[in-house]
């Protein structure tokens, strides 16, 4: 493969991939605030979105900070009793709803529909005890039709505890939830109309049966923004990205919170994960049996108010031709042990039975094509390619980029411009390459 | 306005094909094993198809001839015959691809272009919906990979993976390319299918002829006759817009003619091809079901609608879940999971596989249909959306 590598090209990409690892590198944990009590503030700001455009938001901050959309992800012990300040500095009364958990006590504030509020510039203080480790939100309990759709919705992550420690790599206390990397996705919609109108004090003209999104978020972010790192200066209120890295047959654990008012089915290209949990609960037949229950998906149609915790692995297996672009040195068709004895090593969990065989078809010429930005010029995994000039670029180690989106496909626009809204990428690197998820 | 436009294309599109200038590319068929250029490899192990990506226009129950995007097969053509026969020949739903478990596919995807848009240079794609272990080449995700612009073609190649529903669809400009109808079912038949005549699977009894839905090892998803149901919705906004050149309505589309396989009822039970204006068949996959009283009918549920999820119904009969997203329900202790349901809900993208019983049922005429009971219905007509007829012999 070494000789399709194009110096230029190289150059080119090593400047793309300064820019990719521009923050934090290192393995793909969930970006949030870890603790026992959290001080948040609900508050206005303004998001933006990649068209161009700037939203006016109500948002929880943490720490009397900037407004963030979606709120701290919130990352607490399994048995920890947690406690949850909420100050309000908006106009309008606030609360903070916990699905999921049990026995919330509020104290302070007035009482309310769902949950005790804030009313402006008061504080309510919430506690509870998290009996059970997983993926679940919080949100506003005041009017949630117009404050979560304003931006007063966030993520609570479970850690699970045995004996007193938390068991890292793992998302249950079986087994069967161990993971490589975990990622978190955050769904909702966006109708920029509402924001506009409670931007200019015209709330009671809110309708809530006329509700059209014309933007779709993934942790608060439409595509392509997704695919900015966390913590971007350039998105001050919404911090979190949602690109996917991982190496073959490393476990990627998917946290999806449908947290908006529409079901978006989400697929994943690249191949199936096996769904393990539902709102926070193993699908176990039995406590203790893991996720026997589970179900192998390629699309999670995950409707509002629900979680989802589902393992993604790929493997290559049974493709019928060795995707790392493996050649038999003498020319006489050896393929897998053969291949091997033939001086030519495995790569790391790479399948044996296809080491080796050639791609079984001919690429068309240049001309025949259009190339994506995401594409590296050669079929095989952690190699490049010639490609014609100013495509591709932005796969700078030969990565597989797999879509992950929702299949609603309506939502991958930003008010009518494609491509955007609701969707991000793995990338899926060779083995060799160290991940710095941005 | 309008009739100047429509002119202004025609002479555009007579202007693009007459003086085209000469490419390299052209369309080219790989299927290795085919002797006698007639689309079909020779080897038993290699099974190919060739589809044409274009444009062209469906008819509706109520006459509404509404512009499309789609594919259409051409396996067999002639290569220097493909940019001809193919024009304005697309299909809703799309040729339905059945491939065979462990088999070598080889699909050849050629883009003959869209005559009535020759303003457009769009490239096409086949994305294999739900294969597992893709490699992006052949994935049909462009902005990953690569896409086939017009008068070329691409093959892509997939060892066929586990057997079930799949669904398969353009990824170029994904909402555009599929709410304009680039959709089709595809599905995979097991291994299970081939084992000699009498053999036991944990005491059922295999006969040649015998069909499952999966590798069950026990029988469990036999069936006798077998219908994709694909739900397609469209609207008609968005494509009036198309046709007319004008800014596309992405956020604002509004699904009216909500489909099974492209047609809306009393089309969906037609049993044979509906032939749009130009006299082509447009929409040649029926959704009619029959069976004789006794045998157990397949469904291949799937959804490629844009906007909504839609739960399906079916009143008088149960259905049995034996699948979902090609997998067969059964838990890694080997328990089956199956439930039985008479409504099941599927957003875009999801596929389920369901067993219809007919030994209990009397003999008549039963309705599939989605409950979103607006979907019930087209544009200008009552009755007339996302509903079928299955009749018991």
């Amino acid at each position: 493969m070494k000789h399709i590598l194009r110096r230029k090209v190289l150059l080119f990409c090593c400047v793309v991939a300064l820019l990719l690892a521009w923050t934090v590198t290192g393995n793909a944990a969930i970006s949030g605030v870890k603790g026992k009590t959290f001080n948040l503030t609900a508050k206005s700001g303004y998001i933006t979105t990649p068209d161009g455009n700037n939203i006016f938001m109500w948002g929880y901050a943490l720490n009397g900070g900037t407004m963030q959309y979606p709120g701290p992800t919130l990352i607490v012990n399994q048995g920890a009793v947690v406690t949850v300040r909420l100050t309000n500095q908006l106009s309008v009364p606030v609360s903070i709803t916990f699905p999921g958990q049990g026995e919330v006590t509020a104290t302070g504030g007035i009482p309310g529909l769902l949950a005790r509020e804030a009313p402006p510039g008061a504080t309510v203080e919430y506690q509870f005890r998290v009996s059970q480790p997983g993926t679940y939100m919080y949100h506003s309990g005041t009017r949630p039709e117009l404050q979560i759709e304003m931006g007063l919705v966030g993520a609570i992550i479970v850690r699970p505890m045995v004996g007193g420690t938390v068991i890292t790599g793992q998302a249950y206390t079986h087994p069967d939830s161990q993971f490589d990397h975990q990622y978190l996705f955050l769904l909702t919609e966006l109708d920029p109309h509402i924001h506009t109108l409670v931007e200019q004090g015209r709330m009671n003209e809110f309708n809530n049966t006329v509700v059209h999104a014309e933007y779709w978020m993934i942790n608060g972010r439409a595509a392509p923004d997704t695919l900015l790192a966390t913590n971007d200066p350039t998105l001050p209120s919404q911090p979190y990205g949602s690109i996917v890295m991982a190496h073959p047959r490393e476990k990627v654990l998917m946290r999806i919170i449908s947290a908006g008012r529409d079901p978006h089915p989400f697929h994943n290209h690249g191949n199936h994960a096996t769904l393990i949990a539902h709102d926070g609960r193993l699908l176990e037949s039995v406590p203790g049996a893991g996720a026997d229950l589970g179900e192998r998906h390629f699309t999670t149609n995950a409707v509002p108010g629900e979680t989802y915790d589902l393992i993604f692995t790929w493997t290559g297996e049974n493709m019928g031709w060795d995707f790392y672009g493996h050649t038999d040195p003498t020319g006489a068709g050896l393929t897998g042990a053969a291949c091997v004895a033939a001086g030519v090593p495995l790569e790391s969990g790479e399948p044996l039975e296809n080491h080796c065989k050639p791609i079984p078809v001919s690429l068309p010429t240049q001309d025949a094509l259009t190339f994506g930005q995401f594409y590296s010029g050669s079929p095989f995994l952690g190699a490049l390619g010639a490609l014609p000039p100013g495509e591709g670029g932005f796969n700078p180690n030969g990565g597989y980029f797999f879509m992950w989106h929702s299949h609603a496909e309506r939502e991958l626009t930003n008010f009518d411009i494609f491509p955007g809204g609701m969707l991000t990428f793995l990338i899926l690197e060779h083995p060799n390459v160290v991940l710095s998820v941005p | 306005m309008k009739g100047r436009r429509f002119r202004c294309l025609i002479m555009l599109s007579l202007f693009f094909f007459l003086f085209r200038a000469p490419l390299e590319a052209a369309v080219t068929i790989q299927c290795p094993g085919d002797t006698n250029g007639d689309g079909i490899s020779e080897d038993p192990n290699i099974e190919c198809m060739h589809l044409a990506a274009g444009d062209g226009f469906a008819k509706m129950s109520d006459g509404y001839d509404m512009y499309i995007l789609g594919f259409t097969d051409v396996t067999g053509v002639p290569a220097d015959q493909v940019m001809t026969q193919a024009l304005l020949k697309m299909e809703i739903a799309a040729p339905t691809i059945v491939a065979h478990e462990g088999k070598n596919f080889y699909l050849t995807l050629s883009n003959v272009g869209m005559v009535m848009r020759p303003d457009l240079f769009d490239p096409h794609t086949v994305h294999w919906h739900g294969f597992p272990n893709a490699a992006t080449i052949f994935d049909g995700e462009p902005m990953a990979s690569l896409a086939i612009n017009m008068q070329s073609s691409f093959t892509y190649y997939y060892k066929v993976p586990d057997p079930g529903t799949y669904i398969y669809h353009c990824h170029v400009e994904a909402t555009e390319h599929m709410q304009m109808g680039m959709l089709g079912n595809l599905y995979v038949l097991p291994k299970q299918n081939d084992l000699a005549d009498g053999t036991l699977l944990n005491g059922f009894t295999h006969h040649t002829g015998y069909k499952y839905v999966y590798n069950d090892g026990d029988g469990s998803t036999y069936y006798d006759v077998e219908y994709p149901i694909q739900i397609q919705t469209y609207a008609s906004n968005f494509h009036d817009a198309h046709i007319n050149v004008q800014p596309l309505p992405f956020a604002a589309m509004f699904d009216d003619y909500p489909t099974f396989n492209g047609r809306t009822y009393p089309d969906t039970i037609n049993p044979t091809s509906i032939m749009n204006k130009d006299g082509n068949p447009s929409q040649k996959v029926s959704s009619l079901i029959t069976a004789t009283r006794g045998q157990k009918i397949l469904l291949r549920l799937s959804s490629l609608a844009t906007i909504d999820t839609h739960t399906l119904g079916i009143i008088g009969m149960n259905m049995k879940v034996v699948g979902k997203d090609a997998h067969i329900l059964r838990n890694p202790a080997g328990l089956n999971l199956y439930y039985q349901t008479n409504s099941l809900a599927l957003g875009g993208g999801e596929s389920y596989d369901v067993i219809l019983d007919t030994s209990a049922v009397e003999a008549g005429t039963y309705f599939l249909y989605a409950r979103n009971l607006n979907h019930m219905s087209n544009r200008t007509q009552d009755q007339a959306g996302m509903i079928t007829e299955i009749v018991i012999q």
